[in-house]
């Protein structure tokens, strides 16, 4: 005996209305909880201030905010493939960045964007001296 | 008469619980794939000395496949055989679907999947037959879409064209395939008699498959199909096919064997493990002799159960086959010192073993479902299966 | 719509964004080109291993190959990487022969077949001629492994939660790897670590100098002493060369 399998539209309305709400339900719930739950810390992640014994970083920050990733890749194709090395990558973003968690990873994790390059260069937090001292401001 | 297509009912309880099946295998394997990514590739049994292993095997298996699917097809596309219509559809789609496995065996076995979207296209190698092989796959692919499209349409001009066409890029692809072995300085690996190898082995197993899949879909659908198609399949076509690949297999061993430099390797791989046994008995006797007499003899060749249990085992001797040409050549070690015996290192430098992983495993059983799935329900989506397959028209 | 327009539209719209995505793909194509003076074609690094001194029991270049480049120690043999290792040998038809302990490792071919089948070129041969592993490019295909006739091509099939050199990357899991000179020591202009060591202990076994320099120690072992290199029939043309073999 045959049954008849297709469904009705109204039940076809409502799994339809189903599929579209549970698709846009994560987008709604990061839009709702940065307008209300969020104070204004959330809204903007906070990174932390560089070393204050450095003057300037190697590009200005707008160029930074936009292309770090550009000129990190830069940097690494010029030294990796052709042995030039004009700029240092990590090395000397560590110098003044001393923190990955407070500096690296406040936009990244906001933005869930997966940091490939730790899980091979080296990249400590800094110590309980090192972080008091840049506190006390006596560097 | 004019041939008439359909899509399959599909609404069957085994219909359902094949696609399902399909469908979990997919979906496990997928799984397994997302824990060697995450995890290392150490949870397969791939070792520093055996890289690459049964999804590799797997990959030219389906990249095999394809070129006996289109063979199928260009009877009708190039050579105008009217009585082959029928069948074309489904071979076209079945050789794209077998590409699309191929590439999606190679995928899963790479250690950085996140970087193979892009890197192998903007930094391409011309001399590296893994750069070259994945752009003659895709363009296979595509120039499969556009021969189903001009069957679908009933273009006769394009039809014949993009038939021409696609089994003149399928004989490319699969010399391609046999070159990513035979350019390459290993021992059992550098061979120009590979790539010749794998196509004559590729058109046997299509072939074979398509006897399989055309007599199991006909006999599930109750469609009416003349027993001489298939016996001509089968005993023209088929066993052409197995000889030309036996032949060439037996000039490739005796050769090794024959050269003083090769013969240890040669021997090794005849004699020398538990791929030997597989070479023997899987692709020798139960691939290659019995199909033949099978076909042969006209008691057996002409009945239709015996012609799809020889192409069932023509399939599973020339599985045997792709895992010989990846795994042996790796066991064996590379002649470093010659005239001399290694006793001892911190690494692996004597023949080695190799075993599948479950994972592994896994990874393998999820292509297929996927590629299972994918054909399940493309028959019943689009128009592939004709209505019936009749010898006189 | 019926399902047959829809799967049309989606067909169309899927394949548009595919040649759309590839298009960009390909524009985004740069060959890997300096402006910059090339430095590094001012030398050619080679090796001669002396196995007349070479003392069979010591393993002091692997350990500090181990140590200096952060390579990979599992304890199994199926996974271990180790970039110089030392392999004995002995005469096969010969019954007085002894067993002699040679150290094995990437001969940094002038004709590279590991970069000749990289598909994306992260093998590549140096402008000095060192034979090294972009691990930012590499996909894990481990074709480079296939293709090596020395078995001195390794794969990072787990990872190593040891990290002896925190002043050099290590590899992560899904990257192949092998000796490349310690070309990091060699950019500070120091000497790669197994050459330094090997000189530290007093055997100074391993020679390590610019094949471009004739007055550079491995230059004239090359020209006065026999010296032999493993399967030069391969074509391959090896760097490393070995006095005693």
């Amino acid at each position: 005996m045959k049954v008849s399998r297709t469904m009705n539209s109204n039940t076809k309305r409502i799994v339809v209305t189903v599929a579209v709400v549970m698709i846009l339900l994560p987008l709604g719930y990061s839009l709702v909880s940065g307008a209300f739950l969020g104070t204004s810390d959330s809204s903007q992640p906070f990174l932390e201030r560089p070393d204050p014994k450095y003057q300037k970083c190697v590009r200005n920050t707008e160029y930074m905010r936009f292309h770090h990733m550009d000129l990190l890749k830069q940097i690494r194709e010029e030294f990796v493939r052709h042995g030039n090395r004009d700029e240092t990558g990590f090395d000397s973003c560590r110098g003044c960045h001393t923190s990955r968690e407070r500096f690296c990873n406040q936009c990244h994790n906001s933005v869930s964007l997966n940091l490939d390059c730790f899980g091979c260069h080296y990249y400590p937090e800094p110590t309980f001296e090192t972080a008091n001292l840049r506190k006390r401001g006596s560097r | 008469m004019e041939v008439q297509f359909a899509k399959i009912e599909g609404k069957s309880g085994p219909f359902y619980l094949a696609t399902g099946l399909l469908a979990g295998l997919g979906l496990a394997g997928v799984y397994a794939t997302y824990l060697m990514h995450e995890h290392g590739i150490y949870l397969s049994g791939m070792t520093n000395r055996v890289p690459w292993g049964l999804q590799i095997a797997m990959a030219i298996f389906y990249i095999g496949l394809s070129a006996g699917s289109l063979v199928v097809s260009g009877l009708y596309g190039i050579f105008g055989k009217a009585e082959y219509k029928p069948f074309a559809r489904i071979a076209a789609y079945l050789a794209m679907l077998f590409l699309i496995a191929g590439l999606l065996s190679i995928l899963t076995d790479q250690g950085r999947i996140d970087r193979v979207f892009v890197e192998p296209f903007t930094h391409f190698n011309a001399s590296s037959m893994f750069s070259i092989n994945p752009s003659l796959y895709s363009g296979h692919i595509m120039i499969c879409v556009i021969y189903l499209w001009a069957l679908f349409k009933e273009k006769g001009k394009l039809t014949k064209i993009a038939s021409l066409t696609v089994c003149l890029w399928a004989i490319g692809t699969h010399t391609g395939t046999g070159a990513i072995f035979a350019f390459v300085p290993r021992e059992l690996y550098s061979s120009p008699l590979l790539p010749p190898s794998f196509v004559a082995a590729a058109l046997s197993s299509g072939a074979a498959l398509m006897i399989l899949v055309i007599v199991t879909l006909f006999r599930a659908t109750r469609r009416k199909i003349d027993d001489d198609l298939i016996i001509w399949m089968g005993r023209r076509l088929l066993a052409v096919f197995l000889l030309c690949a036996l032949y060439v297999m037996l000039i490739e061993n005796v050769h090794r064997v024959y050269l003083m430099a090769s013969r240890e390797a040669g021997l090794f791989f005849l004699f020398g493990g538990f791929h030997s046994v597989l070479f023997w008995g899987g692709l020798i006797f139960f691939g290659s002799i019995v199909p033949a007499l099978l076909l042969f003899i006209k008691r057996t060749g002409t009945s239709i159960p015996w012609i799809v249990f020889a192409s069932g085992l023509v399939v599973f001797g020339v599985l045997c086959e792709r895992f010989l040409i990846v795994v042996p050549g790796l066991i064996h070690p590379p002649d470093l010192f010659p005239g001399m015996e290694i006793t001892r290192s911190v690494i692996e430098e004597g023949i080695v073993q190799y075993s599948i992983s479950f994972l592994e495993l896994l990874q393998a059983l999820g292509v297929f479902g996927i590629i299972g799935f994918a054909f399940l329900v493309g028959l019943r989506v689009f128009p592939l299966a004709p209505k019936e397959a009749r010898a006189e028209l | 719509m019926n399902r047959r327009k829809f799967l049309k539209k989606g067909g169309m719209v899927l394949s548009g964004t595919v040649c759309a995505d590839g298009l960009l793909l390909l524009t985004s194509c740069n060959p890997s080109e300096t402006t910059k003076e090339n430095r590094l074609s001012r030398h050619k690094w080679g090796m001669v291993i002396d196995l007349n001194k070479c003392k069979p029991e010591c393993t002091a270049c692997m350990e500090a190959c181990r140590q200096e480049n952060n390579v990979a120690f599992h304890g199994d043999k199926r996974w271990d990487i180790h970039w110089i290792r030392k392999v004995g040998i002995q005469e096969r038809h010969s019954e007085n022969a002894g067993e002699k302990m040679i150290p094995m490792l990437c001969n940094h071919c002038e004709n590279p077949p590991c970069a000749q089948v990289c598909p994306v070129q992260a093998t590549y041969k140096r402008d000095d001629g060192i034979v090294i592993v972009d691990h930012h490019r590499c996909i894990g295909c481990r074709y480079c492994m296939i293709a090596c006739p020395y078995n001195a091509r390794f794969f990072n099939y787990k990872d190593d939660p040891d990290w002896p050199n925190k002043s050099y990357p290590k590899r992560s899991h899904g990257v192949a790897e092998s000796c490349h000179f310690c070309a990091h020591l060699l950019d500070q202009g120091k000497r790669p670590a197994c050459v330094d060591t090997c000189e530290k202990i007093g055997v100074k076994a391993i020679y390590f100098g610019d094949l471009k320099d004739p007055n550079s120690e491995v230059s004239q072992l090359i020209a006065d002493t026999p010296l032999k290199r493993i399967r030069a029939d391969l074509g391959t043309e090896p760097k490393v060369y070995y006095k005693g073999l």
